[in-house]
């Protein structure tokens, strides 16, 4: 029933032995409790038969696993096969590899094992290993790799050929890739970045933690309310007791506790996340490495990064910190962030170490124009005035003093307005070198550089309020990273123009001089 | 066009309408489809304003304004559809446009293009039209040509399938 490995075939490491029963048992201990309770509450004769099945049963569902999968590098292929009665084998082929990812649990680091995962063409389906030895799937990753840097698509089969004895892979991988018939050589391993704690300033001003955050108080919030302590009767007290004090005492000290609480909450993850970060290039790879408990280990092939975005979400702005994310085809999400978040100045220089271009991230965007000005006023404002007449609504069911609504519609406006001018001063466009850039944001300052190989296609759209004035939006469409780049609110004519520049030739049958 | 702001005013290039029209065909095929969506609104607007008790006069105002509305839809928007919609498929690139408020161009080179699909739904079969469906590795990216008379459908389809398979690379 159970295949033996042969023929190349190989197995999981056996340390996977250890690994999958405390998992199994991790899962299945809260069943299981409630059945032993259950049953020694009712009987005591069947202790003898129960506990050794509920010890035994996780171990052996939890070695199943290990014995009936296996994996394998052939000339062309990696394969993965497993299960007994619905057998699945996986299969790539090599050249169709674009990233290979390593990923460790505290469990995973303890018994020195990692899982990999190998990202083909298509986004959703990966090829998981979970787990190897940590110097098989190092090995196995170089060699997935290193071998992309050898055999360009016209020299496949040669290089192949003259490949390493791939068939007992990984067992003996040779740590660098086989000498090349091409005279590239393989560039040493050069550092892009690694971790300044003096970026843990920036640690605050990100909020995409927060949301796990208020999701941890939702729950706290939930046991609360079982916790014997919270009845009617100290609510009502409690609530005597607080409005004894000043309310704005209260409210001062619940904001400095929230504050100080965010404080430790986003250091805290920043340096969970971020520990021993590091990105190198390396085999024509873009390869970064964090995490303190959970260690990743990301690698894609910088032929399939298309392009970078560098994002100034509204707080890190005011103390200039920003992002930076590759745009790559086959990765899960295709946007990934190599770097933390940390000084502009940084991430646009890693930015444009990637892109190997200066320019698309520091130079000056064309402007929209006077139009595009108004049209981003005009739909932020729009927006308030739709919510002003919500609220005169409810205003006007609730019977409230109608000051206050007035007061709020002008904090309202001059909002929409701060966010209107905002939201055009992030509106731009370039063509630097081979690289489209668009600037894009209404909070945060978004700019997304995207290389002009990489579009594979456009789409010009204009709404009926956008005809009358002469502007449109250009998408150009792409495999990699949100698989579109738009440049918004853009005069006709120079989205034409921009389009037919960055992709020469391909408009070429459809464009015609202006007046004709 | 004084308030351009972006440099000076220079006759840019514009893109020319693709060559071929949709079928006249699709006039008729956009008319029942819009006429039978239009229909159960307004004759759920109508039946809802007769059956609630009480409703004030101005509700009935609005049924009316809903059937004007739906009517004006149902006669322009095929003939408007009709003028916008264009397409072109030439040896490097497919070009559409379409649309009736708005207007959406799209063009993609074939040489990336993964998948060509063709569709006839039933209505679409009643008046022998079909749609095609051209998609890229983008997910932004397909291009559809709405309404084709189905003979030239298949014959655009089996002419695309044709340029694609010759083309190599995985077309990221």
């Amino acid at each position: 029933v159970i295949p033996s490995p042969g023929d190349g075939w190989v197995r999981l490491s056996p340390r996977k032995l250890l690994l999958d029963p405390v998992k199994a048992i991790g899962q299945a201990i809260v069943p299981v409790v409630v059945a032993l309770v259950g049953i020694s509450q009712s009987d005591m004769r069947f202790w003898p038969v129960v506990l050794p099945l509920a010890v035994v049963a996780p171990l052996v569902l939890g070695a199943l696993p290990w014995l009936t999968t296996h994996y394998r590098l052939t000339d062309s292929q990696i394969q993965v096969r497993s299960g007994i009665l619905n057998k699945t084998t996986s299969t790539a082929p090599l050249d169709r590899v674009r990233s290979v990812d390593l990923e460790a649990s505290p469990l995973h680091r303890v018994l020195g094992l990692q899982k990999v995962q190998v990202g083909t063409g298509v986004d959703d389906d990966r090829i998981t290993l979970d787990a190897l030895a940590s110097a098989d799937a190092h090995a196995l990753r170089t060699a997935l790799l290193g071998r992309r840097v050898v055999a360009g698509p016209q020299v496949v089969e040669q290089s192949y050929a003259t490949g390493p004895g791939t068939a007992d892979l990984p067992a003996d991988l040779p740590a660098e890739p086989a000498p090349a018939p091409a005279p590239l050589p393989v560039p040493a391993p050069a550092l892009l970045a690694t971790i300044d704690w003096s970026w843990l300033r920036f640690a605050p001003f990100s909020l995409g933690r927060l949301v796990l955050l208020v999701g941890g108080l939702g729950v706290l919030s939930q046991v609360a309310d079982e916790l014997p302590i919270w009845n009617e009767t100290t609510a009502t007290s409690a609530w005597e007791w607080l409005t004894q004090f000043a309310v704005v005492a209260v409210v001062v000290v619940l904001a400095v506790g929230g504050l100080a609480l965010w404080l430790v909450v986003s250091v805290a993850g920043y340096v969970l996340q971020w520990w021993g970060f590091r990105l190198v290039r390396e085999h024509g790879s873009l390869h970064l490495t964090a995490g303190l408990l959970t260690t990743r280990s990301i690698t894609v092939e910088e032929a399939k990064v298309r392009g970078v975005e560098v994002t100034e979400p509204v707080l890190m702005r005011l103390v200039g910190g920003a992002e930076l994310s590759t745009l790559a085809t086959g990765v899960q999400s295709g946007v990934t962030q190599v770097l933390p978040p940390c000084p502009r100045t940084v991430a646009v220089g890693v930015g444009e170490a990637v892109l190997e271009t200066p320019g698309p991230l520091t130079g000056a965007l064309a402007e929209h124009g006077p139009r595009a000005r108004r049209r981003s006023w005009f739909r932020q404002l729009r927006d308030a005035l739709d919510l002003i007449a919500l609220l005169a609504v409810g205003w006007w069911w609730l019977e409230l003093t109608w000051w206050w609504l007035a007061a709020l519609g002008a904090a309202l406006l001059a909002a929409a307005a701060v966010v209107g001018e905002a939201s055009y001063r992030h509106l731009g466009h370039a063509l630097v070198g081979d690289h489209l850039v668009a600037g894009s944001g209404t909070l945060a300052r978004v700019r997304t550089v995207l290389e002009t190989d990489g579009i594979i296609g456009w789409v010009v759209s204009q709404g009926w309020w956008q005809r009358r004035i002469g502007l449109a939006d250009l998408t150009a469409t792409t495999a990699a990273g949100a698989e579109r780049v738009v440049v918004r609110d853009v005069r006709l004519e120079v989205a034409v123009a921009l389009a037919d520049a960055a992709t020469p030739g391909l408009l070429r049958d459809f464009v015609v001089p202006a007046g004709t | 066009m004084t308030d351009e702001g972006a440099g000076p005013i220079v006759p840019g290039p514009v893109l020319r309408a693709p060559a071929n029209r949709v079928s006249p065909q699709a006039i008729g095929f956009w008319t029942l489809s819009a006429l039978l969506g239009d229909a159960v609104l307004v004759v759920g607007a109508l039946v809802a304003w007769l059956v609630v008790p009480g409703a004030p006069g101005w509700v009935g105002l609005l049924v009316l304004l809903l059937a004007v509305a739906a009517v004006a839809h149902v006669v322009l928007m095929p003939r408007i559809r009709y003028r916008v919609h264009r397409w072109e498929v030439t040896d490097t690139a497919v070009h559409t446009r379409e649309g009736w408020i708005g207007r959406e161009t799209r063009i993609a080179p074939i040489s990336r293009v993964q998948t060509v699909d063709s569709r006839q739904g039933a209505l679409m079969r009643l008046f022998g039209l079909a749609s095609i469906t051209v998609t890229t590795a983008s997910a932004a990216g397909p291009i559809t040509v709405d309404c084709l008379d189905a003979d030239t459908a298949a014959h655009v389809v089996a002419r695309l399938t044709a340029i694609t398979a010759a083309t190599e690379g995985d077309a990221t």
